[in-house]
């Protein structure tokens, strides 16, 4: 425990030499700093402006409720959808792959081409693509949803061909020594024994792929992103403000949908969380839920 | 069985033979193993902790290569070699069907299975499971068995797969009395009905005597203090 505390303070001591270099010793950009801050928050960002959560004057509204047809809903609607699409392309793009850049499954003559080829979709953050991708597709959703596509293989990628390669042993070896082929002990031993992290991944991959999308809209990938650049241009940043405090909502229900789904396969899951009627529920009132008081 | 999958020959050929082999992991850890396994044996190997017993089934599954000696297998790759290592080897997050399948997969031709095959590995996997009384677990996830039921579950995936020759590590550990009779009984059915044989790692003496017919003792004097330097031995049961 000491040769912890000890580590961390040498890491910290570390960081302070680090970015002491990195400032050049010039600590004076922080004085003033707070109470800019504080004048940029009270006169520009709050309150925010509800508007934004509001019908549009254009196009005509058809549904009862104002909010649907609010830029914020249509922006956040269309970021959610890029989002999606391309989680799911992406994944299935990095499953795919991963498999084979995993050390514990194949020769180097195959993982190492593989992990360079997820690397060098890594390498490109997805607002390059984006950039990219604008000039050959033009402004617009595609742009965004093949942008996020191919970082998430390269992500996603990584991520996985890491969970697969921490699997246990034990189960790999029983399956070998059967006799079964890699891509069966892949299919039916790797992937089932590595769910439970390939699934949070996902899930992290999706919150990921939303809050970047809002920034893709600034290249003009569109999503909410797009109402993000527009407003910031006219530094009415109160609006923008409306639009942030609705991706800090959608990220947190994200957040908390993807908690009760992954408690499906862990252990802890097994126990507080018997049964799917009780997915939106916290674990504790899942077990009252199932077993009444008693059992708290 | 009806089904014999890879299993037809019933001759006195051996289907293991191990010539001085030396194992372990860069390091000599057993020198001088010599042993021959017939169809119909059930051969235990027993020893003190850490003395070799799992690098030596280890190393005839194919997982570790040997130092020097020769290991003659006549199983098939595919599904001849059925394995229970000490910690089952299973899937934790699949269910029991998931994991009994498996061994009926490798018991089947890979990439070749028409539907009565497919009809065949169902019914392999059904009745493997019904034998360990868990048909009604075949639906859940591994993880959350007991102990005693995930070593079933281990049994009956070896079991789906009909394998040649089958190494246990251990795969007794964690069962009641009336299950080891199950396990073993089971076991001891399939061996004589398809011309088989098993090795298995045992820490218990008196059962190793018990279930087998033939024992491989490991010995470097913890068991028989008249032993001076560690020595692989054969003894009458």
């Amino acid at each position: 425990m000491n040769r912890l505390i000890l580590a961390i303070f040498i890491l910290l001591g570390l960081c302070y030499f680090v970015l002491f270099d990195l400032v050049d010793g010039n600590w004076g950009n922080l004085s003033g700093g707070w109470s800019n801050l504080s004048t940029f928050w009270n006169e520009s960002l709050w309150p925010p402006d509800w508007t934004m959560l509001q019908a549009q004057t254009y196009p005509e509204c058809k549904s009862s409720v104002g909010f649907f047809c609010s830029k914020a809903y249509l922006g956040m609607l269309e970021t959610l959808k890029m989002a999606f699409v391309a989680t799911v392309l992406g994944f299935t793009g990095s499953i795919l792959l991963s498999p084979f850049a995993a050390r514990n499954l194949y020769p180097m003559r195959v993982f190492l081409p593989i992990r360079m080829l997820l690397a060098a979709t890594r390498s490109l953050p997805s607002i390059i693509w984006a950039i990219v991708l604008v000039a050959i597709f033009g402004l617009g959703p595609l742009a965004g949803v093949l942008a996020m596509t191919f970082y998430t293989i390269g992500y996603l990628g990584k991520l996985q061909y890491e969970e697969m390669e921490g699997i246990r042993n034990d189960p790999l070896e029983a399956a070998r020594a059967m006799g079964l082929s890699r891509l069966e002990i892949t299919v039916n031993v790797v992937i089932p024994e590595s769910s439970n992290g390939l699934l949070s991944q996902l899930l992290f991959m999706f919150e990921y792929n939303v809050r970047h999308g809002t920034v893709l809209g600034l290249v003009g990938a569109g999503g909410i992103g797009y109402y993000l650049q527009f407003y910031m241009g006219f530094l009415l940043y109160d609006k923008v403000m409306a639009f942030l405090v609705v991706i800090f909502v959608v990220v947190v229900v994200i957040d908390l949908v993807s908690m009760s789904i992954r408690s499906f396969v862990n252990e802890e899951g097994d126990v507080k969380r018997p049964s799917w009627s009780t997915i939106l529920l916290p674990p504790s009132s899942a077990v009252s839920y199932h077993h009444g008081q008693e059992e708290d | 069985m009806a089904d014999s999958g890879s299993l037809t020959s019933s001759s006195d050929e051996p289907i293991l033979s191990l010539e001085n082999l030396t194992i372990g992991y860069g390091e000599p850890l057993v020198e001088d193993v010599n042993l021959v396994v017939k169809p119909g044996d059930i051969v235990s190997i027993v020893g003190p902790s850490g003395i070799g017993k799992t690098t030596l089934i280890r190393t005839i599954a194919n997982l570790i290569q040997p130092i020097s000696g020769t290991i003659r297998c006549s199983v098939p790759r595919r599904g001849g070699l059925g394995y229970i290592p000490q910690k089952l080897g299973l899937v934790r997050h699949a269910s029991v069907y998931h994991n009994v399948d498996l061994g009926a997969r490798a018991g089947t031709p890979f990439l070749s299975e028409p539907k009565s095959w497919l009809k065949r590995r169902n019914e392999r996997v059904s009745d493997a499971i019904d034998k360990m009384g868990i048909f009604d677990k075949i639906r859940e996830p591994v993880r959350r068995l007991s102990g005693g039921q995930q070593r079933r579950v281990a049994t009956a995936r070896t079991l789906a797969q009909r394998p040649k020759l089958i190494l246990a590590d251990e795969f007794l550990s964690e069962l009641d009395e009336e299950n080891i009779s199950l396990v073993i009984n089971s076991v001891k059915k399939y061996i004589d009905e398809n011309d088989a044989a098993i090795i298995l790692i045992e820490h218990d003496i008196k059962r190793a005597k018990e279930i087998s017919n033939r024992m491989l003792v490991i010995d470097d004097g913890r068991l028989n203090p008249f032993v001076q330097d560690k020595v692989v031995q054969e003894v009458k049961i």
